[in-house]
């Protein structure tokens, strides 16, 4: 009788710690306490399995108030079971409750002095166990005496279900709360937009940087229809039959893919947006989540491209047609003039030898004059001494050839890739040949120098100034400088000179 | 007969030059020169040539489109064009547009003149 009031007190007294209890970490502690105190037991000890080491290790230990139990409580902590060793490790093994009448005597108990020390006599120990089988232990110990009962053996393996069911639900709720957590972490860490709609196109969550880029916080957009918040109002017409259509068709057009389409901010203005939209697949009405990303950059980057590449095909094209404009000005004239100088010279040989003789003297010269033109044209293309001897004997010719007279203050003399080359080269014969027509300077230098893996040229002289940055010229020469990854800077301020310098990457 | 020749050219060497070949042959006497379109129509109205011999590339127009209006004047000159530009194709181009032919600049002679002439 005494022992089935026990196990009813011992009963009562857990299932009210599991329905009181909400620190999972202090369930330990007080299911020892409250069976305890039910058992008149003066000590206990929970365990749980480290699935890792594959041993049971003490996760809270319980003294009635008064008990001296140091060694023993300090043993217990320290110690770690395997299967089938000591008293928690065989109950593990087993999966069955367990009793100790006489500690002293116990085969299989490694505490044993510190529990005589203490004077405990007689311990039980009991599974907690779940669903999934066996998840540690729990034990008392009393300083009498105990003899084995039944009924409460029975009691408690069903506290030890009660307890391990509890255990392994906790950790569920916690892992999915955890789970949770990670969830919006990853969210609010996200660089892109995530917005997630339902199926009437309502918003249910509305990320950080979806925040920031649209400019509605959070509370405010969840529940509102998506469309108005972000959706231009000129296109809402065709987002909505577009949703509609997909709501009824399953129509997969623009699910999966990225698009690129206008978005709208809080403030009503508009700008270019990625889009991809998922759908969600979870038991119930289907929601759909967008990733948007602001791509405003993006698109001004690839118009500056395409401006500038269109800039250079054309300015190739443009160069193409100066340089059959002077070729045909220039010796072809001459060609023609000697042909027909040597037309004259035949005729008048027999008649007119003294004639021939001097119109044979124009002929000549007419011929000097057209290689030389060639000669100077050719290297207008590309100098011969620029692919022979580099940017040193080119540039020197360049500036010796300058007018007013460019001085050449520093120039590498290691070779350096053809593109750089010929750019540093053309840019030099560009900035010079403005000079020559607009500055109205007295002096110009010329400065070339390899620094830090790019290779600075820059062109200086003191003249009037106010040259344009954006006239094609320079233009031509920025996006040049910009094909190799290097830029240019012209500055020219009325009535103090012009610099244009240039940086492109020559390692 | 020498054939009356006016001579339409932007390069006053080449005029020169081509005045003093032609002055040497004697099926053409050169009548006058012009540098351009305009100077053309009205040297043309004035001299009343046999032959135009007619640059293609001109300041201020084409060969191409000043041909027909030179031989539907009251002079009704046949136009020889010529240029340092410019291939075979030239030739068609030169007919449809009412000229008589074309001839390189490198090859011009009194002959060559002659000959574009005679194909007509």
């Amino acid at each position: 009788m005494l022992a089935g009031r026990l196990a009813q007190r011992a009963d009562r007294a857990v299932a009210h710690v599991i329905a009181t209890t909400d620190d999972e970490d202090r369930l330990y502690a007080e299911v020892l306490a409250a069976m305890g105190e039910a058992l008149d037991c003066t000590l206990g000890a929970a365990w749980e399995e480290d699935a890792a080491a594959d041993v049971l290790a003490c996760s809270a230990v319980w003294c009635a108030p008064g008990t001296a139990s140091d060694p023993f409580v300090a043993v217990t902590k320290s110690l770690a079971f395997e299967r089938g060793r000591g008293l928690p490790g065989r109950v593990w093994s087993t999966g069955q409750p367990a009793w100790i009448v006489d500690l002293a005597d116990d085969p299989n108990f490694p505490r044993a002095d510190e529990a005589a020390a203490a004077g405990l006599v007689s311990a039980l120990c009991f599974p907690t166990r779940s669903a999934g089988g066996v998840l540690g232990a729990i034990e008392l110990y009393s300083p009498e005496p105990r003899i084995p009962d039944d009924e409460l053996l029975a009691t408690m393996a069903s506290i030890g279900a009660q307890i391990g069911q509890f255990v392994v639900r906790r950790r569920a709720e916690r892992s999915v709360r955890e789970s949770e957590e990670r969830k919006r972490a990853i969210l609010a860490s996200a660089l892109d937009c995530v917005i997630t709609i339902d199926h009437n196109g309502r918003v249910l969550e509305f990320n950080r940087p979806a925040e920031e880029t649209f400019g509605y916080r959070a509370e405010d957009a969840i529940g509102r229809e998506m469309a108005e918040l972000i959706v231009p109002p000129s296109l809402r017409e065709r987002h909505h039959a577009g949703f509609m259509r997909h709501l009824e068709t399953g129509d997969l057009v623009i699910l999966g893919r990225r698009i690129e389409i206008t978005g709208m901010r809080a403030d009503g203005s508009e700008f270019p947006v990625e889009l991809a939209i998922t759908r969600i697949n979870l038991p119930g009405p289907p929601m759909f989540t967008g990733y948007l990303r602001d791509i405003t950059e993006r698109k001004r980057t690839e118009a500056e491209l395409r401006g500038s590449r269109t800039r250079i095909v054309e300015a190739a094209d443009e160069e193409r047609r100066r340089l059959e404009r002077d070729l045909h000005d220039g010796a072809q004239q001459r060609l023609v003039h000697l042909n027909l100088l040597l037309g004259l010279v035949r005729s008048r040989l027999a008649n007119d030898p003294a004639s021939a003789r001097s119109t044979l003297d124009e002929a000549i010269a007419e011929l000097a004059a057209a290689t030389g033109e060639l000669r100077e044209f050719a290297r207008g293309i590309h100098p011969a001494v620029l692919a022979d001897g580099g940017l040193a004997p080119a540039l020197s010719a360049l500036t010796r050839r300058s007018s007013p007279p460019a001085t050449l203050v520093a120039v590498p003399d290691q070779r350096l890739p053809a593109a750089v080359e010929a750019t540093a080269y053309f840019v030099v014969a560009e900035a010079l040949t403005n000079i020559t027509r607009y500055a109205r300077a007295s002096t110009a230098t010329v400065l070339v120098a390899v620094d830090d893996g790019k290779l600075v040229v820059e062109v200086r002289d003191d003249g009037c100034g106010g040259a344009d940055g954006n006239g094609s010229g320079l233009r031509g020469l920025a996006d040049r400088a910009a094909a190799l990854n290097g830029e240019l800077r012209v500055q020219s301020r009325d009535g103090e000179g012009t610099s244009v310098k240039m940086w492109i990457p020559c390692a | 007969m020498a054939k009356r020749l006016l001579i339409v050219d932007d390069d006053a060497r080449f005029r020169a030059l081509l005045r003093m070949v032609l002055e040497d042959a004697p099926e053409f006497e050169v009548v006058g020169e012009a540098h351009e379109g305009a100077a053309a129509l009205a040297a043309a109205r004035e001299l009343d040539p046999d032959v135009v011999l007619l640059d293609v590339h001109l300041p201020d127009t084409t060969g191409f489109e000043l041909t027909p209006q030179l031989t539907t004047t009251a002079s009704a000159a046949e136009v020889v064009l010529t240029s340092s530009r410019g291939d075979e194709t030239y030739q068609d181009l030169a007919r449809q547009a009412g000229a008589a032919g074309f001839v390189p600049k490198h090859e011009l002679s009194a002959a060559a003149i002659t000959g574009a002439l005679a194909v007509t």
